[in-house]
């Protein structure tokens, strides 16, 4: 699957239920709106690390690299272990 | 108490006795005491080529950097009062905020703008003399309550730190809050008024606990304050790793868990633990230490100075072992409220906290009222909270619960009733939060609905309701 789209999926079914994976932007600021604040990042980064294995023990982590889908798609693509595919394209 | 040193007397003296030793250490930039004074020295120079009237307040937006410091103490240096709006604050709540101040300027990192000409006069000309930082109150309506400190007061309080935790030269002292808190009047300028060193943790790493204890570790840290959060995250990073380094630790803001009381001797081995009551109006009040063995924490005695009394519904002074609300006067509080006639009642302000006073004169806090929580160590009015939901044009109805959580000690959930389907959805009501309110304030969870809200006999929302549907759905 893209990863945008099941960082999407994750991110509407754990903090914004009532939306649809689809309605939510890839741009869309997830900090400033409250969706992703510094206590919900640890269970979004175990669930990137589980899905995409990150080796997040060895990975700089900051808040800019989760303020939007778009954000954390190159988060994933700078720190997956495995080459996730469809990763590079657009 | 002796006649009190000016906080910006000893920070010119410290440039020049002791210029190289470093006054800050925020992320990659040590900054030493000589460079912060002519980066200060700079900024003044800038302040004064705009030519505003005397006494008029500038703002300094309180991004977490050398140069925010630095601003601060170039307001310090031309005199001027100086608002420190939170980062986080949305753009809405900041322009009225700084309208209502009477802001000629903003200082925004590395940015000086100079605001359009208003009527709003300065804090000199309503009444409040000689202030210098006025802090906003960390409630949760789009535009906080200013709290403007004097000059001699933060004198007094930063006086009252150096000695009580032994800041000197050379002690490194760990700053966790944001620059606008009123918690930095501590770990950031009675360690600078003292010569030390201000060891600052990167906002966007603040709930990484292995940066934290590494921070601690690399920078010899001997003391620590901070919301009890912290020192959760550090007990979780540092199992049989403790930080020996620590000689004082502050806990402040929020209830401690007995379970994190039990850890933290292990945690802190060389270290004296505190609990401190206060808040942005009055700074703190009460300090209680910990001798061990306590399953909860009292807050301890009044300071040096600070009127404490405890009073019943009516208002009544209550004597010897007695539960009531807190009222207090402290040597470092505000006379009032920046535009609200008449100051705190009596010189006391009403702490809205509920205490028990023992035989022994021990303070113990019980409660707050209902609506107050505190959300990630920042104090939330929920019922404002529901205001601002309700006055959405396409929201019906709303309910704001405050949601028990082990971590952020309590995360906010809103139910709001809708106009009809598909006339809102949460992401657009999160945008309408994040432009009116502080980023703690903006809910965890958003539930928007179609069907009418529970309500409870006399009509209004039934909180317990929504709160036990959100427990039976997760």
């Amino acid at each position: 699957m893209d990863p945008s789209l099941a960082i999407k999926q994750y991110i509407v079914r754990e903090f914004l239920p009532d939306i649809a994976p689809e309605e939510l932007d890839d741009d869309y600021d997830l900090v400033d709106n409250g969706v992703v604040n510094s206590l919900s990042l640890l269970p979004i980064i175990n669930w990137l690390a589980d899905r995409y294995d990150i080796p997040i023990d060895d990975v700089d982590i900051s808040m800019n690299d989760f303020l939007s889908v778009a954000a954390i798609r190159r988060f994933v693509s700078r720190t997956a272990r495995e080459r996730v595919p469809a990763l590079s394209e657009n | 108490m002796g006649r009190s040193r000016s906080l910006l007397a000893c920070l010119v003296e410290r440039a020049r006795v002791r210029p190289d030793s470093v006054a800050l250490v925020m992320g990659d930039e040590r900054v030493t005491y000589a460079g912060l004074h002519a980066m200060a020295v700079a900024g003044a120079g800038r302040l004064a080529a705009l030519g505003l009237p005397a006494g008029r307040a500038v703002a300094v937006r309180a991004v977490k950097s050398p140069r925010t410091v630095a601003s601060i103490m170039a307001c310090l240096l031309a005199g001027r009062p100086f608002l420190l709006p939170s980062a986080e604050l949305g753009e809405h709540a900041l322009e009225e905020l700084l309208a209502r101040a009477g802001c000629a300027a903003l200082l925004d990192d590395d940015e000086l703008r100079e605001l359009g000409p208003h009527g709003d006069a300065g804090p000199g000309e309503r009444g409040h003399e000689d202030v210098s930082f006025m802090l906003t109150t960390s409630g949760s309506t789009g535009v906080p309550k200013i709290v403007p400190l004097p000059a001699a007061a933060v004198d007094r309080f930063t006086d009252w730190a150096i000695d009580r935790f032994g800041l000197g030269p050379g002690t490194a002292v760990l700053n966790y809050a944001p620059l606008s808190f009123d918690l930095c009047l501590l770990d950031v300028w009675a360690t600078l008024k003292a010569g030390g060193t201000v060891v600052a943790v990167d906002a966007a790493r603040a709930s990484d606990g292995r940066y934290l204890a590494g921070l601690i570790e690399a920078e010899n840290v001997a003391v620590v304050q901070s919301v009890p959060m912290m020192y959760r995250l550090l007990a979780d990073a540092c199992r049989d790793r403790p930080l020996r380094g620590v000689r004082h630790v502050l806990m402040t803001g929020d209830k401690v868990s007995a379970r994190l009381l039990d850890e933290l001797p292990a945690l802190f081995p060389a270290a004296r633990l505190y609990n401190v009551y206060g808040c942005t109006e009055t700074n703190d009040s009460f300090l209680y230490e910990v001798t061990g063995g306590e399953r909860s924490l009292p807050i301890g005695r009044p300071l040096p100075g600070v009127e404490a009394l405890v009073v019943d519904e009516d208002g009544t002074v209550l004597d010897g072992p007695a539960t009531g609300e807190l009222l207090v006067r402290t040597p470092f509080q505000a006379a009032g409220y920046l535009g609200r006639e008449g100051g705190f009642g009596g010189g006391r302000f009403r702490s809205g906290d509920v205490v028990h006073r023992a035989e022994d004169g021990v303070f113990t806090l019980v409660g707050r009222n209902d609506f107050q929580v505190k959300v990630r160590g920042t104090r939330v009015n929920l019922a404002e909270v529901e205001h601002l939901l309700l006055a959405h044009e396409a929201a019906v109805d709303a309910a704001v619960v405050g949601v028990p959580d082990d971590l952020a000690g309590v995360r906010i959930h809103a139910v709001v009733r809708r106009t009809a389907p598909g006339a809102l959805n949460s992401l657009a009501l999160r945008d309408y939060c994040r432009a009116r309110l502080p980023r703690a304030a903006i809910p965890t969870t958003i539930q928007v609905v179609d069907d009418p809200l529970p309500v409870t006999p006399t009509g209004k929302p039934d909180r317990q309701t929504i709160l036990r549907n959100l427990r039976n759905r997760s």
